[in-house]
């Protein structure tokens, strides 16, 4: 039944009206492209961070992780009872170094034990990598093959054929416990071109040490962790190295295969009870969701801003069904009138929506796949910087991130279509409703139409205020998404009353043509509202992006004005990818202060620790040096000297402000810290502000904070230098004081200032970006109306022509409907856009980051971007104008 | 006053698509209509009688011959002379009324009045006085689709002869309309040409209709035949 009617309502029409037909695919396009390349760029990053932590545990069942500085290496004594029943326990440290000098390569360096690792870990030694060991090892061509086959990325390690039993890895791994060795992998010595015996410098905690590589590791098992940048070296050769004796960062506990899961899930319990303070045991993928925790605002928020690309799609997809239903009106009456049911023309018609979906999806994911590699390094580069710094993130086309990517393309268009579908059902089978009542009749909704957007606004508001759900705002999205659907629907009531009100003066200032874009906004209600809808939902998101980007930018850069007051910042080297890398260690913060011109030293010391299965940081300063330089801000409006000398002297503790809003922790209430020697509850005075970070932050004065943990050296170093030795001269002199000892990296006020907004302009590009996709498919929303317009109203313009009218005026006329559209569009935008710009500031960001935000208006930037699509949009009505000045008017009149 | 035309060997061919061989609509006609008369194009479809009010109306050029309203030879007039041309001198009111739909009455009526640059405030009260000429006082705000097909056509007369044409073309105006309208509408036309002078040519394949004119002419084939 369907069948006969594709052809002559869809397919025929489609062929014929190949531009629109092309816009609305390259609509859905865009949509689905951005969709997919967020996700697919954010898929990336977890699964590298996953593959990672999935290659390092190996065949652990259970790791211990440090809730806190580290686990102390008696831990192992008190987990000895293991050995029992048969497991095996493999300690390690893990430290992110940088490769060859302070600004290269990041790379994992993992501390292991070579008697005990190989039960926990597979390794598996290139050619060049053996040391006189037995046949063991792959050799000649077929290892250089399977060396290759291996790859960068792909599910964790499995293949029998490419590990070893302890026996066969240990004469290689052994090779570690020279001093100063390491087992590098393939991937990073051809990257640096190394092989066995050469030397080779690591920069972390500010030293820089020279290895010899020991042996060359074939990329499988632990190799493939961090994409091969990971380099092993001997556990006790580790801890001295990196300061770190008498610690381990975590421990690989390997069940012996025969225990069923009720008895592991006991196992697991009993490690549990028996592990000290700040020392947790659970699943090894439980980083993995501590990481994907710590994204998952940044993604929703990315995920939010594709998916009003996605909405300005569908709407492509209404406009052009609603535009095809309108003018095949007659047709749909004869097929009717020749039997075809109301069903039958309702599916041809959702018909099409499915294809014009399935064409733009499949188009969106080549687009997608394209822009996911570009996508990748602003969304990779700016996860991995804020939160997860040894991610290496690499490319991966995940299937289910594409599919699911090209399902949404469908399932919209699908949606979009059955308004139109089901208007086209209901034609009567002698269509003879002329095209003045169809538009009257749909008129006629304007006032229904506008009234629901009313509520829908209403519901906004109300959706503001209930708090974040599993600590995602996911009301507030709801609210922007009211607020725009809201303003939509708001859009023919506005398009009437503004053509209305303004006939007269604009009939006055811009002559006749004012009158006919007047008229044709009016009469093609349908269709010009939703043009003004599109570009509504395109520019409120434009506006409310760049209120928020920029009282965010101006709030940051205030902070920043009052926090960073002291001379001089130093910190560890930090690598290619920028996070800092270690600590400084204590001989070095001594020998600063013994700097000429140093006045103060106040160094920054801090670990990760977790609440809630939630990690935040503990940090300490010198809170004396913090009420003396510093002009932290309080939360609550109080003098931040008084409040961090009271801190300082009650021992009591300072929370940031994300922490507060995370943990519901605030001024006078107590929090409880994981102290080395068991848990300890200290005291809030005070909320500052704080935009370093979105994890939250407990800060202790530094006395108090090392007698609770015994962690020793700074993260970062502030230097106030005395008053007569400017911040160039003071820097001058501290480098010549570190240079040949100390990787330190040391920054003026003003420089890091500069460096801190340079990091926010960079972590927001992509919004930018995303921002100028809505924008574009919005002003090609505009173009297709007004073409479609222009071609179904050849007839009226050929009229005109008859009357006298000027092939100008005829242009003029379309160009002055797209100023209307424009104009309108973009006043609708602003009203819009701020109201979402408010439910951003206040309710999204709030519950997303925990930051505070004061709003600022960025008038001038609105002014010149609106000026612009104002500007574009004129330039996108030139083809339709063009196209209605040229029409024929004899033969537009013989088109009965 | 009404317009002085003359045809004279005017051809007309198209040709229906690339390749294809040129189509003759008209052939060698040649009339001249005197100031005031109304004259009826009576033929068959396809007979050329569009084609010619076409060229009477500037909306064509054709293939070979010339014609001439009050001596000038349309097929010298430039782009804007051409504009000027359909707004002041020659009217057309079509079979299916083409008003525009987006518009309401008032607007149609003074739609060319405003093309012509007068003022809306003028414009409006002219289209107003117009309307009731045409018997449609307190239709004013109507859009099209809440008109009957009488009352569209009247609308169109009315719109027709709002910047005072010296000549009307009429392109089968009562081939949309039953028989009792097709008659008022015919009699206001009648009484207009009468009232106001205006050169009427009236395209029909009605003999009825015709015989409302002065002067029949009747055409064939693309040919005037006696």
């Amino acid at each position: 039944m369907i069948r006969p009617l594709l052809a002559p309502l869809v397919l025929r029409p489609l062929g014929k009206d190949r531009l629109r037909f092309a816009l609305t695919v390259s609509g859905i396009a865009v949509g689905v492209a951005t969709m997919a390349a967020i996700h697919l760029a954010n898929a990336s990053v977890l699964s590298s961070f996953s593959d990672t932590v999935d290659f390092v545990a190996g065949k652990a069942s259970i790791t211990i992780l440090a809730d806190g500085p580290g686990i102390p290496e008696e831990t192992l004594e008190r987990l000895a009872w293991l050995r029992g029943i048969g497991a095996t326990l493999a300690p390690a440290i893990s430290v992110t170094a940088a490769a060859g000098s302070k600004d290269g390569e990041v790379v994992e360096v993992l501390g292991i034990d070579p008697l005990s690792d190989p039960s926990a870990r597979e390794y598996s030694f290139a050619e060049d990598g053996k040391r006189g060991e037995k046949k063991n090892f792959l050799e000649g061509d077929e290892g250089k093959e399977r060396a290759g086959a291996s790859g960068h990325s792909g599910g964790p390690p499995a293949r029998r054929e490419e590990t070893h039993t302890f026996e066969e890895s240990s004469p290689g791994l052994f090779s570690v416990f020279a001093r100063q060795s390491l087992l590098v992998t393939e991937a990073f010595a051809s990257r640096h071109g190394l092989k066995a015996g050469d030397a080779f410098r690591l920069v972390t905690n500010s030293v820089e040490r020279t290895f010899r590589v020991a042996a060359v590791l074939r990329l499988a098992g632990a190799a493939r962790a961090a994409a091969g940048s990971i380099v092993f070296m001997d556990l006790a050769a580790a801890q001295e190295a990196f300061g770190k004796a008498g610690l381990l960062d975590r421990i690989d506990v390997v069940l012996p295969a025969s225990l069923s899961g009720a008895d592991r899930a006991r196992v697991l319990e009993e490690v549990s009870a028996s592990l000290p303070p700040g020392v947790t045991a659970g699943r090894p993928e439980r980083r993995t969701e501590t990481v994907d925790r710590l994204v998952r605002a940044f993604r929703v928020n990315l995920s939010a801003l594709g998916a009003i690309a996605l909405l300005v799609g569908m709407y492509f997809v209404y406009n052009t069904l609603s535009i095809s239903v309108l003018r095949r009106r007659a047709d749909i009456g004869v097929v009717r009138a020749l039997g075809a049911s109301r069903r039958a023309v309702f599916a041809a018609f959702l018909g099409e929506g499915l294809a014009l979906g399935i064409a733009g999806s499949a188009l969106g994911l080549l687009l997608g796949a394209g822009l996911a590699a570009g996508a990748l390094k602003l969304v990779g580069g700016t996860a991995t910087e804020l939160y997860v710094p040894s991610a290496h993130p690499v490319m991966h086309l995940d299937p289910g991130v594409l599919g699911f990517a090209f399902a949404l393309g469908v399932v919209t268009s699908v949606l979009s279509a059955f308004a139109p579908a089901l208007e086209a059902a209901g034609v009567e089978p002698a269509a003879t409703m002329r095209h003045g009542s169809v538009e009257a009749a749909r008129r006629r909704r304007t006032r229904p139409l506008a009234l629901a957007g009313v509520v829908l606004l209403v519901l906004a508001w109300a959706a503001t205020r209930p708090g974040p759900v599993r600590g995602l705002p996911l009301f507030g999205f709801i609210s922007v998404f009211l607020v725009v659907a809201g303003a939509s629907l708001l859009a023919p009531a506005a398009v009437t009353l503004f053509a209305g009100r303004l006939d007269g003066v604009a009939l006055r200032l811009f002559g006749v043509e004012a009158r006919l874009a007047r008229a044709n906004l009016t009469g093609s209600l349908s269709r010009t509202s939703v043009a003004v809808a599109a570009l509504t939902m395109g520019l409120s998101m434009m506006v409310a992006v760049a209120v928020m980007v920029g009282s965010f930018r101006t709030t940051v850069s205030t902070w920043v004005g009052q926090t960073l007051s002291a001379d001089l910042y130093i910190g560890p080297a930090s690598g290619r990818s920028g996070p800092s890398l270690g600590k400084i260690p204590e001989e070095a913060i001594d020998l600063l202060r013994a700097v000429p011109g140093v006045d103060e030293v106040d160094p920054y010391l801090s670990f990760s620790a977790t609440r809630d299965g939630a990690p935040y940081t503990i940090g300490s300063w010198r809170f004396s040096f913090i009420a003396r330089h510093v002009r932290l801000p309080i939360v609550d409006g109080r003098d931040p000297a008084a409040v961090f000398s009271e801190a300082l002297a009650n021992g009591d503790a300072m929370v940031s402000e994300p922490f507060s809003e995370k943990f519901h922790v605030h001024a006078g209430d107590t929090v409880d810290l994981p102290g080395a020697a068991g848990p300890v509850r200290v005291r809030v005075a005070g909320v500052y502000t704080d935009y370093s970070n979105d994890r939250g932050t407990v800060a202790l004065d530094r006395g108090k904070f090392q007698a609770l943990w015994p962690l020793k050296g700074a993260d970062t170093l502030a230097v106030a230098l005395k008053p007569d030795v400017s911040p160039e001269e003071g820097a001058r002199r501290v480098e010549q004081a570190l240079r040949g000892r100390y990787a330190l990296r040391v920054r003026t006020n003003a420089t890091l200032r500069r460096l801190v907004l340079q990091i926010f302009d960079r972590t927001f590009a992509v919004t930018y970006a995303l921002e100028a996709v809505a924008i574009a498919v919005a002003v090609l929303g505009v173009f297709n109306t007004l073409t479609a317009l222009v071609l179904e109203r050849r007839r009226e313009i050929g009229l005109l022509r008859v009357l006298g009218a000027s092939a100008g005026r005829v242009r003029r006329a379309v160009r002055y409907e797209a100023a209307a559209i424009g104009g309108l569009g973009i006043a609708m935008g602003l009203a819009s856009g701020a109201a979402m710009a408010l439910v951003l500031v206040y309710v999204v960001n709030r519950q997303s980051f925990g930051w505070t935000i004061a709003m600022r208006w960025p008038w001038a930037f609105l002014a010149g971007a609106l000026a612009l699509v104002f500007a574009t949009t004129l330039l996108a009505a030139a083809r339709p104008a063009g196209l209605a000045a040229a029409t024929d008017a004899a033969a537009a009149l013989k088109e009965e | 006053m009404g317009a002085r035309v003359a045809a004279e060997t005017v051809s007309k061919s198209y040709l229906p698509g690339p390749g294809a061989s040129p189509v003759d609509a008209l052939l060698e006609v040649s009339l001249v209509l005197e100031p005031g008369t109304f004259t009826a194009l009576l033929g068959p479809s396809g007979c050329g009688k569009s084609t010619l009010l076409n060229l009477l109306g500037a909306l064509d050029r054709p293939t070979a011959g010339r014609v001439l309203v009050d001596g000038r030879d349309l097929a010298t007039l430039g782009e804007d002379e051409r504009d000027a041309y359909r707004r002041k001198t020659a009217a057309t009111v079509f079979q299916f009324f083409n008003l525009l739909p987006t518009m309401n009455a008032l607007e149609n009526v003074a739609l060319p009045l405003l093309l012509d640059g007068a003022a809306p405030g003028e414009a409006d009260a002219r289209a107003a006085a117009l309307l009731g000429e045409v018997g449609l006082s307190g239709k004013e705000r109507a859009y099209p689709y809440e008109l009957s097909g009488g009352q569209m056509q009247r609308v169109a007369v009315a719109r027709a002869l709002a910047n005072r044409p010296a000549l009307l073309l009429a392109d089968e105006p009562t081939g949309n309309l039953d028989s009792k309208t097709g008659t008022q509408v015919l009699d206001l036309v009648s009484a207009l040409v009468a009232e106001k002078g205006i050169t009427v040519v009236m395209a029909t394949h009605s003999s009825h209709a015709a015989a409302r004119a002065s002067r029949v002419l009747h055409l064939l084939d693309g040919r005037l035949v006696p």
